[in-house]
């Protein structure tokens, strides 16, 4: 029902991928989709089919259940968001999980000699900026693709994780790295915050549209701009409100989006992450007009290597303890590459975004959750997962430019 | 040798003979230039000129080395050997930058554009303008200021005509090829450039298209821009071009002045070089 839904709407989302800000409208839907099924279909379902139901339980929507899911895609959403700037430029990286995951280890070990929290954090993200960086050499100077090198990173990554970590588990009960998870944003800072940010986006919005009438300029459409600005807010106050309903924004979250929110920026407004995007969609130009392709590629694995780091000290900080499987030996690797690309990120390079990176990692999430919560195997996930990532890969290649590749 | 002599002007090869066209005031001139591609000798010592309000239209057949003498002007390939003089200073041009930093600009066979990018992203590619203010941050991480970005190339697209085109934020890969070319054009005019070289322009136009093309060579000619044109069509050079300059194998066979000579003359240069045609006048 859902597959006829999206290929019904097929060439309408070509023309939506195309425009600014309706590359994200696949990836909602998506979400959408997904919530309402588990959400509201099949609690309903079951209470119209058991006769002995009292009421409709809608466990999926509730803000504790919102809330886990949220922490659960955390960790994904941070690696997917650093992977989809090496996808941007048309690359691939495989050993971001076990990039995270030796950062992860490592910063176990460190806590444990006796370092302190902050000081572990910031080795560990030089440390998985250095293992980026060097792969990034690899495949910009030496001319390895990226699959390759990555490939052999995974593997030597996840050998190093388990020399790191020879029993293969320990605890973290460093109160700084525990705070990044446990720590909340109280209530009301949180929604002041949402508000800041939509009043900002506001004031910044219509400063945009008086400085493009005096310079004589085409307007925005008012539909477009304020649409956009409706929809953030819905979803930032609409995600704040959910999550106090529960608990409250967890530190974790917060860091997540402003981090987030620093690389959506670089990518999209400064000239290194134009060149990103101009390496992705046609190399040689980029290196025809002077651009150093070869530093930029080094540059965006360095970003991985980071957000890696970052992604292992986020788990660390949440499960409270680093193991083999949490990061390089399970499949984390997988469903954060999975997240980026259901998030609309061109697995040929040139297009997409890390916001909806993040939007990416709630769909892989939600339907690990949802699957959990209605009694589906781990072989049901399996192949739920496959459909949906298909899915979204055929929607990338379906909505290309004509005449792009090929 | 006589008569090759006699109706040619500018350089001749053996490139020993003075130049008697342009040469004196030629802004652009390079000489000796060698290019290896690993076996392939695709450059043997060519010798190279262009004036400014001149079009200088370069021919031979596929393979004779015309793009590759582009992209070494362009500083797109780096010249094994060869010397460049700009208004009679010697300059050295060892990466893009450097021929854009000189007002060298190309317009690339294959147009070279970012389909992924809008129009103005593509005439501000490697140039984007920043905001000011921002000078605690390195230059690459600083705002682009977007607004700028766009009224350079409202500006860029207006002085060509270019009436199809909508919006400068329109993405590249949804355009047409004329629109495309056209695109291409202006971000090599927008950039303050004095030596504009177009790289088979109009290959892939139709009859409207081309005649558009052909007024904005007339136009850069009029605004005192060097302008060199490579095209197959001995129709569009004779009707655009003020010299022709025939590279054969990777070498100089003549450079003529257009009112001299002939289409007849140019495609036997082109196909079989002048030897024949002296061994046959001598
Ligand atoms: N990047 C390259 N690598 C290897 N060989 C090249 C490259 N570019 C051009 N060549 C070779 O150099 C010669 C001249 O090519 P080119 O300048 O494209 O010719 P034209 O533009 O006159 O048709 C050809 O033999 C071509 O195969
Ligand atoms: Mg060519």
């Amino acid at each position: 029902m859902q597959d006829s839904a999206f290929l019904g709407m097929s060439d309408r989302l070509r023309i939506l991928r195309q425009s600014r800000f309706g590359a994200f409208a696949p990836v909602l839907f998506a979400l959408a989709a997904i919530w309402g099924y588990f959400g509201l279909a099949l609690p309903l379902w079951d209470y119209l089919t058991t006769p002995e139901a009292q009421n409709l339980r809608l466990i999926f929507l509730s803000p504790r259940n919102i809330y886990n899911l949220f922490m659960q895609s955390a960790v994904i959403a941070t690696l997917a968001v650093g992977i989809t700037v090496v996808l941007l430029l048309g690359d691939i990286d495989l050993s971001a999980a076990a990039t995270a995951g030796v950062c992860a280890a490592l910063l176990g070990v460190l806590v444990l000699a006796g370092l302190p929290g902050w000081a572990a954090c910031v080795i560990v993200i030089a440390v998985g900026a250095v293992m980026g960086a060097a792969q990034g050499m690899l495949i910009a100077y030496v001319g390895i693709p990226s699959f390759v090198v990555t490939l052999a990173g995974l593997l030597g990554f996840q050998g190093l994780m388990q020399k790191i970590l020879p029993t293969g588990n320990l605890n973290i009960d460093d109160p700084f790295l525990r705070g990044i998870s446990r720590i909340l944003v109280p209530d009301m800072l949180g929604l002041a915050i949402a508000a800041l940010i939509v009043a900002g986006m506001i004031a910044l919005s219509l400063r945009r549209q008086h400085r493009r009438r005096e310079a004589g300029l085409e307007q925005d459409s008012p539909i477009a701009v304020w649409g956009q600005i409706a929809m953030v807010a819905t979803l930032l106050f609409g995600a704040v409100l959910t999550l106090n309903a529960y608990r409250s924004v967890p530190l974790l979250i917060l860091l997540l989006v402003a981090i987030t929110a620093a690389l959506g920026w670089v990518t999209t407004s400064t000239p290194f992450g134009r060149s990103i995007f101009a390496v992705g969609g046609n190399a040689e130009s980029a290196r025809r007009v002077g651009m150093n392709v070869r530093r930029i590629r080094v540059a965006a694995f360095a970003i991985v290597g980071i957000m890696a780091a970052v992604g292992g000290i986020f788990g660390a900080s949440r499960y409270g303890s680093v193991s083999y499987t949490a990061f390089a030996g399970g499949s984390l690797l997988l469903e954060s590459i999975g997240a980026a690309v259901i998030g609309g990120t061109s697995l040929f390079g040139g297009r997409g975004s890390v916001w909806n990176a993040i939007l990416g990692a709630l769909v892989i999430g939600s339907l690990g959750n949802g699957l959990d919560l209605s009694g589906a195997s781990a072989a049901d996930k399996l192949m739920f997962s496959g459909a949906i990532l298909l899915l979204a890969v055929a929607l990338d290649a379906v909505s290309r430019p004509a005449g792009q590749g090929r | 040798m006589m008569t090759a002599s006699t109706t040619t002007a500018g350089h001749q090869a053996p490139p020993t003979a003075p130049p008697t066209g342009a040469g004196d005031r030629a802004h652009l001139r390079v000489s000796g230039i060698h290019k290896h591609f690993g076996g392939v000798h695709a450059l043997r010592g060519v010798d190279f000129e262009v004036a400014r309000g001149e079009v200088m239209a370069l021919v031979g057949d596929n393979g004779a080395g015309k793009s590759t003498l582009m992209k070494v002007l362009a500083g797109a390939h780096v010249a094994d050997a060869g010397t460049f003089h700009l208004d009679g200073q010697q300059v050295h041009v060892g990466g893009p930058k450097d021929a854009a930093a000189l007002g060298i600009q190309i317009v690339y066979q294959d147009l070279a554009l970012c389909e992924n990018l809008d129009v103005a992203a593509n005439l501000s590619l490697g140039a984007e303008p920043v905001r000011p203010g921002f000078g605690f941050l390195p230059r690459l991480l600083r705002p682009i200021d977007d607004l700028r970005m766009e009224v350079k190339a409202k500006r860029a697209i207006d002085q060509l005509q270019v009436r199809t085109l909508k919006s400068v934020r329109a993405q590249v890969g949804g355009l047409s090829g004329g629109q495309r070319q056209a695109i291409a054009i202006a971000r090599a005019v927008g950039a303050d450039s004095s030596v504009v070289m177009l790289d088979e322009p109009t290959a892939a136009l139709g009859v409207a298209q081309t005649r558009q093309v052909l007024n904005v060579v007339k136009r850069l000619r009029e605004t005192g821009h060097a302008v060199i044109y490579i095209s197959h069509n001995m129709r569009d050079i004779f009707e655009v071009s003020d010299r022709i300059c025939v590279l054969r194998h990777g070498a100089n066979v003549a450079t003529w002045r257009t009112q001299d000579t002939t289409p007849d003359e140019i495609v036997v240069a082109m196909t079989r070089g002048l030897e024949k045609e002296v061994g046959r006048a001598g």
